[in-house]
């Protein structure tokens, strides 16, 4: 055996190998099992989204403000909802077209939607398919409405309340909202302008949107 | 290196009246070591870029760089300039393929000056002048750069590139480009041989 | 460590220019090393002469091809992040003749003109002034033949899934193909030779 091995060519040896390791791959399996959802119904139903995987609509303003750039915010509405309003910096990625995304495993991704439904299904799908910093936007775009856009004054608050409002004033008027009074909330609560989404840079993926990238020659 | 290369080299110094008075240029490696050489080169640009080689690229982004500078209203109506030159937010000419051809260029330079295989000179067969050498090669080029940019790819870019990853249209340019190649090889047999 | 390292963005686009600049280098002195800067041995692959082009591009196709696979197999590399050119097959087919028409009339492709332009070969020269024509020509027709261009649009689409193949299966046909090809080549070679020995003589 040895001696056969040593009476080849380097040509045929290169053969060999080729032959050996292309043999193997008959067997080897799908290069693309990392990529397809391997779904392990035990640890699905362990996992919930817990309080850690939430990250609360104050922190986001605040980090947006900050141009802190380190993830990436999806929304999961339609397209023409996107279109109307939606968080500045956000791409749109409505849910049944996030598994073709160009989402990266390595990323931070922060999911939003109306209220917390969709981006916990969304959670779900994005963790079975080993996605690692997962996060959903605590209350959604609702909560991002109520407490970053068009806070309320607290009524006869106290001093450290009042300051705080005073910095939230700033916030929802950073993000074009209004704060909004009592008497101001029963009466105009449907007439509540939303800023237009043109203004801020927003950025669309799909379908007409970002294109991608060319890596071809 | 075969003997009927080396018999062509000889034809060409013998057709050009004067003996090259050189160092001797060492042989051409075993081409299946190059092979996997290039595999490997090509391995690594896919982990570590996740992208292939490429060579007609740059100079796609050359063309259009340069007809928007000198037309920029021109090239502003153009998909295929405006894909190259890109939305302006990046300079067009910091791209990857562009410094990949600008390493093609030292890296052939410094293996062709170890080996001693820098020289100038016109590569064709014996039975062709020189000048009819140079028009083909302009056509043979106009040709090549055409059709690599309506394929979306040269040799680097589909044949080698995506044929590693089993893309289907580049197993079909590489088969296309077999058949082309053959197909002309006899009218052009007075070129090379 | 995840590869693609780019797509996981462990350096930025800077760095990845100076990585561009490594792989090129290493691609030239590939290329250069297969004798592929002369266009008389890549043309003689044309007449049966000389297979070399034909056997580094397999074996550099099988290499790549395998190590890209295995690494995907482990888990090192996302397959599904390496970037895959779409498929148009019309536009690819003829542009693919033209390609090879112009291959055998010009001596060189746009890789190898960079290599044997490095080496001082006036012929390389003018043949990237051409194809500097031919793309500008190209970009100027442009919109007539917009529509012919993005004809035929298959999406990204694999030799595996376009045939419901597994991928395996493939890696393992594209290897016999390439032993396939090369013991063609060695054969032909050696009786293209014995051929033209007699006719010297």
């Amino acid at each position: 055996m040895k001696k056969f091995l040593e009476n080849l060519t380097t040509n045929q040896k290169l053969g060999g190998v080729a032959l050996v390791l292309g043999f193997i791959a008959l067997f080897a399996g799908d290069p693309y099992g990392g990529t397809s959802i391997k779904v392990n119904e035990k640890d699905l139903a362990l996992s919930t989204v817990g309080n850690a995987d939430k990250i609360s609509v104050n922190d986001l303003a605040d980090w947006i403000i900050k141009d802190k750039a380190d993830f990436e915010l999806v929304d999961l509405r339609s397209e023409e909802k996107f279109n109307e309003y939606s968080i500045p910096n956000s791409q749109c990625i409505p849910l049944t077209q996030l598994s073709s995304s160009e989402l990266l495993r390595n990323q931070k991704i922060i999911l939003f939607s109306d209220d917390d439904v969709a981006s916990s299904q969304a959670w779900f799908i994005l963790k079975s398919k080993n996605y690692k910093g997962v996060y959903i936007l605590d209350g959604g775009l609702d909560a991002w409405k109520e407490k970053v856009l068009f806070p309320k004054a607290p009524v006869n608050g106290i001093k450290d309340e009042l300051d705080q409002f005073e910095k939230m004033k700033e916030v929802a008027k950073y993000f074009g909202g209004s704060v909004q009074t009592d008497s101001s909330i029963t009466e105009t609560k449907t007439q509540i302008k939303l800023p237009t989404s043109k203004s801020s840079n927003t950025k669309t993926t799909a379908p007409t949107g970002k294109k991608k990238k060319r890596e071809g020659c | 290196m075969t003997s009927i290369t080396k018999i062509l080299t000889h034809a060409f110094e013998k057709d050009e009246g004067h003996v090259h008075i050189h160092i001797k240029e060492k042989p051409y490696s075993n081409p299946y070591l190059v092979g996997v050489g290039l595999g490997l080169v090509l391995l690594a640009a896919f982990v570590i870029m996740g992208r292939g080689l490429g060579a007609s690229g740059a100079l796609s982004t050359a063309v259009a760089v340069t007809v928007n500078k000198i037309a920029p209203k021109h090239a502003a109506q153009n998909n295929f300039y405006k894909e190259y030159v890109g939305d302006e937010t990046t300079n067009p000419l910091m791209d990857w393929l562009i410094f990949q051809t600008i390493g093609v260029l030292v890296g052939g330079f410094i293996s062709g000056t170890v080996s001693h295989r820098v020289k100038k000179g016109i590569e064709k067969g014996p039975r062709i002048s020189t000048r009819m050498r140079l028009v083909y090669a302009f056509i043979g080029g106009g040709l090549l750069g055409w059709g690599a940019k309506l394929a979306r790819g040269c040799m680097s870019g589909q044949a080698l590139s995506g044929g590693a990853v089993l893309n289907l249209g580049s197993w079909v340019f590489m088969m296309m480009v077999f058949v082309g190649g053959y197909a002309a090889a006899y009218f052009m047999r007075r070129q090379w041989i | 460590m995840n590869a693609p390292f780019f797509k996981f963005e462990y350096f930025n686009t800077d760095v990845s220019l100076i990585i561009a600049f490594a792989i090129g280098i290493a691609f030239g002195i590939a290329l250069e090393k297969g004798g592929f800067g002369r266009a008389t041995i890549l043309a003689s692959q044309f007449y049966f002469t000389n297979m070399r082009v034909l056997k580094v591009m397999f074996t550099a196709i099988v290499t790549a091809m395998l190590g890209l696979y295995f690494f995907s197999v482990i888990g090192f590399v996302d397959l599904s992040l390496v970037y895959l050119t779409q498929t148009n097959m019309l536009p690819m087919v003829v542009g693919g003749l033209v390609a090879g028409v112009g291959f055998v009339i010009g001596g060189y492709c746009p890789g190898t003109s960079v290599v044997a332009f490095a080496t001082g070969k006036i012929d390389a020269v003018v043949y990237v002034l051409g194809m500097i024509f031919g793309i500008f020509v190209f970009g100027e027709m442009f919109p007539s033949i917009e529509n012919f261009f993005n004809s035929g649009f298959m999406g990204n689409v694999t030799i595996p899934s376009y045939f419901n193949l597994s991928y395996g299966l493939v890696v393992f046909l594209v290897v016999l193909m390439a032993i396939g090809a090369f013991a063609a080549a060695e054969w032909g070679e050696k009786k293209m030779s014995e051929k033209s020995g007699k006719e010297k003589v």
